[in-house]
């Protein structure tokens, strides 16, 4: 095992796992990172540098929830006579820490659950006849790789660190782990080193409580978390105790405008939803192409998943009057520590999945099987372990109800309240990824009617578990304007602002709604639903959207591009539906071509109104 | 809660023994682990105490909601959804300490009341007429029961206890957290993310007023009438529209984007942190007050009215914003009630019905995908109509 000392890089992470251990108030410490970067390694080699005995849990991603939660452990209770309660992994990291590796990748029950297990400090273990609370205080610790999708924004509320993202270790970094990994370093150094950190963390957490802050600096703490436009109230106070825990490190007994700094890069700047208004450097957000070059730590990465929540509308609340120069500070800090497209650094980049094959290999399951309930017999998979497990515990008082009612003896007495049927977390709701031609003078027009089938759909969404997203192609490339969401709230907040014109990229668009369908079956949903808003007629190449020096494809390309895209995406078990509502003065067919390749239906819906959209796609 | 919980629960003390499993657990490294658990502990409410009531900072509209559905539990409930980390579930965890007393049978697990244990046990095969004055009665605080998003359903309605089925070999039934809820509330936090088939046993059970169990040839039935409060965040779903009905009021909550309200709320919440006991004993006055008034407004109810000019406007305004149904208007009247109780007043005025329309009829306009104007604004717009025509005449 990697000590947390040996770990060369990541210094960041390393800064924030120390806050941690420090003051585990702070709830916990979320690390996205790319592949290998040594992310794991390090969340692992947490465990060595906290208070020896302390609980260091790994979470499985196939957790199921009784596994999670806890309950009745019926071995041993059928052994013992005497109800025998078996704690969940939850209550198992109580006073320690929770880890879970590709946190995005956790099922949305287990999230729940950790979720409501972090706001009582306890679990409810409300089960199978059981009703007991066992402690489950504990730090959670996750890692991701944000090419595998986001966390939910939920848990992220509960958790008070989150490390901006690091696409790649420096050169330097991965020699080095490549050296102690081949065991070229002396173990009683590392074991030196190690009791050297412990005891630096013994001290600062003996400082923690005789550390101050003052009035100010909390309140300018608070006025950035404003002006950067964080949601909730409970930021607030993670950002006032990582200052406080960093100041502890250092051994200081008053927070000073380093431990400011760090609090804000740490807890704040990863939830901004818009730039901090000022006055030169008002709005102007560099488009995402534009990569910054890498410093070594926290350096890029593009595209949002959070809202682009049109930082205009809100964002001239209110420009306060705070102490100037602890507010000149926080600016400060803001802008030398954040690369300058602050709403593209992402907990997660929705870019590309490489992660087809895990995708598919999900697939194959139909969703997984989280528990068994009760259920008719011919209504499901029957569960058998936990059918005869039902039925244990009644065999004495059945036995004897039969022997009294005469009743011809039986080895084994199955009713049918004991039939439990097999659950699977299989969303089996369909996702409408609706793709929408923002260019041309029409645009306006099909963005009013998309919009109002976005939210028509939502409407009923709950009933079906469907999702809807919705994604944009105008310009040079096409952009997911709406992720896939079930909520009504969100959808009318992202599609506010639609900006239309220029070129069409269909190409891209098609590429981006097959990248989204893919990294949408990990999570559970089996049918996808494009519904193309277009003519049909693209006129930018894949390969120009990616690179704006290719060189332009000729007409033939194109088109052998889209039928190319189009087939595989068929191939892939897409469904598909070509809206197209323009007047087809000009049109040469396009639309309907398309929607053959796509082995989809061709409607032709002039000034379709929001509600055709919607039966056109629910009739399929 | 815990102390409402475990007083409703009938086999005693169920959780000190869990709680014990734990430390013998944990038993062999206990002591080293010492410093990180305490460090933890202090940081969270380990100690059992939940957040004050009266030290929440702001959020207004869900206090009243949830105070005005302990003066009426008919209002029907309360969802209240918002931003994340708001204080939702804060409020309602703290609402216990809050709560009037009620009376219930002697160590009845179903919280009846007189005529509810009378009738229960008349239903029973072969009963015996019971004399009333022989029932006995004790005083409980009104129960708040928390249903985890994890529970199963035999938890939630009840089942057979499986302890004593494999000690004695007896069928007896355990209640669950339905029969806890009785006559109190019954908290539903994440109420968006609730399985399926649990929101469909519990639009049965508060439809009926009753939940019925049939499990091992044993029937149970008993009545569950609660206060149903959830709370949740928009953006993680939406709730099932059959549910959302279901509730009388909903409170919406956003961020509070006050610098000096946030720096109070941060303020209490580390004193809170740091020294629960003391900081409760800081707002003990004021809890008591709030409690003592709540109580009194509960004793004026009854004899608060309501003129028709008033009831007019009401079913003015519900025509108007063309809500479907009379449960609006019935809503709207019992609420404006309660406000009126609560503010000491014996007579329900326009100004009652102002403060506690957008609560009462938010979630019941029939929604337009393509409405710009959030509902909140059209309930005011339709108000200062009707109230303007009622100053006109």
């Amino acid at each position: 095992m990697i000590a947390f000392t040996d770990i060369v890089g990541m210094d960041l992470a390393k800064k924030a796992l120390m806050l941690l251990a420090i003051d585990p108030a702070l709830g916990g410490v979320v690390i996205p990172s790319a592949v290998g970067s040594g992310k794991s390694t390090l969340a692992r080699a947490f465990a060595g540098i906290l208070p020896e005995g302390t609980p260091f849990v790994e979470l499985p991603l196939n957790v199921t929830e009784d596994r999670l939660i806890g309950g009745v452990d019926l071995e041993a209770t059928l052994a013992s006579g005497v109800r025998v309660v078996q704690h969940g992994v939850l209550s198992k990291a109580d006073g320690g820490v929770l880890y879970v590796d590709s946190l995005s990748l956790l099922d949305s029950s287990a999230i729940s659950h950790i979720m409501d297990a972090m706001s009582r400090g306890e679990v409810l273990v409300e089960r199978e006849g059981l009703s007991e609370v066992h402690p489950a205080d504990f730090m959670l610790v996750g890692t991701y790789d944000p090419t595998d999708g986001e966390v939910r924004m939920g848990l992220l509320d509960r958790i008070g660190i989150i490390v901006p993202f690091t696409a790649q270790n420096d050169y330097r970094a991965r020699k080095e782990v490549v050296n102690i990994v081949t065991g070229s370093r002396d173990p009683e150094d590392v074991r030196d080193e190690l009791r050297m950190m412990a005891g630096f963390l013994d001290a600062a957490r003996e400082m923690l409580p005789k550390v101050g802050i003052t009035p100010e600096q909390v309140q300018a703490l608070i006025q950035t978390a404003i002006s950067l436009g964080v949601e909730g109230n409970r930021v607030d106070v993670f950002t006032v105790r990582a200052a406080l825990a960093s100041a502890a490190l250092n051994q200081r007994s008053d927070v000073d405008d380093e431990d400011m700094k760090l609090a804000i890069k740490l807890v704040l700047i990863p939830r901004a939803t818009r730039m901090p208004e000022r006055e030169e450097s008002a709005e102007d957000m560099p488009p995402p192409e534009e990569e910054p070059p890498p410093p070594d730590e926290e350096s890029e990465e593009e595209d949002d998943s959070q809202q682009p929540d049109s930082p205009d509308a809100d964002a001239e609340e209110e420009q306060e009057e705070t102490p100037d120069m602890i507010e000149e500070l926080m600016m400060e800090a803001i802008e030398t520590e954040l690369p300058d497209n602050i709403l593209n650094i992402s907990l997660a980049s929705k870019k590309k999945s490489t992660s087809g094959s895990r995708g598919e290999a999900l697939n194959n399951k139909r969703g997984r099987f989280v528990r068994a309930q009760p259920g008719e017999m011919r209504s499901g998979k029957v569960a058998l372990i936990p059918t005869l497990i039902s039925a244990a515990p009644w065999q004495e008082a059945r036995k004897r109800d039969q022997k009294m009612a005469g009743r011809q003896k039986t080895a084994l007495l199955i009713s049918k309240d004991d039939v439990k049927i097999k659950r699977f977390r299989d969303k089996s709701g369909t996702l409408f990824i609706f793709m929408v031609d923002a260019s041309g003078s029409m645009a306006l027009n099909r963005m009013r009617q998309a919009k109002g089938a976005v939210a028509s759909l939502l409407q009923n969404a709950y009933v079906h578990r469907d999702q809807v997203a919705l994604i944009s192609f105008r310009g040079k490339q096409a952009q997911v304007l709406l992720p896939p969401s079930q909520s009504v709230d969100r959808a009318k907040r992202e599609l506010d602002v639609l900006p239309t014109g220029g070129g069409t990229p269909l190409a891209s668009a098609l590429y981006l709604g097959w990248e989204t369908a893919k990294q949408a079956r990990t999570k559970g949903i089996t049918q996808v639903m494009f519904v193309l808003i277009t003519d049909g007629r693209g006129n930018i190449g894949l390969q120009s959207s990616f690179d704006p020096n290719a060189e332009k494809p000729s007409k033939e390309e194109l088109e052998k591009e889209i039928e190319a895209l189009s087939l595989s995406i068929q191939a892939d078990g897409v469904a598909a539906t070509v809206i197209d509502t323009q007047m087809n003065y000009l049109s040469r067919g396009e639309a309907p071509k398309l929607a053959q390749h796509l082995g989809g239906r061709y409607l032709y819906l002039p000034n379709a109104k929001a509600e055709q959209i919607v039966d056109a796609a629910l009739s399929f | 809660m815990t102390q409402t919980e475990s007083s409703a629960r009938k086999p005693a003390a169920k959780k000190p023994v869990a709680r014990k499993t734990t430390a013998a657990k944990a038993g062999s490294s206990v002591a080293k682990a010492a410093p990180a658990k305490a460090a933890a502990a202090s940081a969270k409410k380990k100690s059992g105490l939940a957040f004050p009531f009266t030290a929440i900072v702001g959020q207004e509209e869900m206090k009243l909601s949830l105070i005005l559905n302990i003066i009426d539990p008919r209002i029907g409930g309360v969802l209240v959804m918002g931003h994340r980390g708001t204080g939702k579930s804060t409020t309602v965890r703290a609402l216990a300490e809050v709560l009037p007393m009620i009376d219930r049978v002697k160590d009845d697990i179903y919280n009846r009341t007189t005529e509810q244990y009378l009738e229960g046990e008349a239903d029973k095969k072969g009963a015996v007429k019971i004399d009333p004055a022989s029932v006995k009665l004790e005083k409980i605080p009104v129960p708040v029961v928390d249903l985890p998003l994890g529970a199963t359903e035999d938890r939630v309605c009840g089942t057979i206890d499986i302890e004593q089925a494999l000690t004695s070999g007896v069928k007896a039934f355990e209640p669950g957290l339905l029969a806890q809820a009785n006559r109190g509330f019954l908290y539903i936090d994440e109420v968006n993310l609730l399985d399926d088939h649990l929101v469909d046993v519990l639009l049965d059970v508060a439809a009926s007023g009753k939940n019925v169990v049939e499990r091992e040839g044993i029937s149970i039935r008993h009545p569950a009438r609660f206060v149903l409060v959830g709370s949740g965040n928009p953006e993680e779903g939406e709730l099932r529209p059959q549910l959302l009905d279901r509730f009388g009021l909903h409170a919406r909550i956003i961020t509070i984007n006050d610098v000096a309200k946030r720096v109070d709320i941060v303020k209490r919440r580390r004193d809170f942190d740091e020294d629960p006991e003391a900081f409760m004993k800081k707002f003990n006055n004021e809890q008591v007050k709030l409690q003592k008034k709540i109580q009194k407004a509960k004793t004026l109810l009854p004899s608060v009215s309501m003129s028709d000019e008033v009831l007019t406007d009401i079913a003015k305004l519900c025509m108007n914003l063309g809500i479907d149904g009379h449960r609006g208007e019935l809503t709207i009247t019992r609420t404006a009630h309660a406000h009126a109780a609560f503010m000491g007043q014996k007579e329900v005025t326009m100004k009652h019905v102002k403060d506690v329309a957008g609560l009462c009829l938010r979630h019941r306009l029939r929604k337009d995908p393509l409405e710009t104007l959030d509902a909140g604004e059209k309930i005011e717009r339709e108000l200062a109509k009707v109230l303007g025509e009622a100053e006109a005449v």
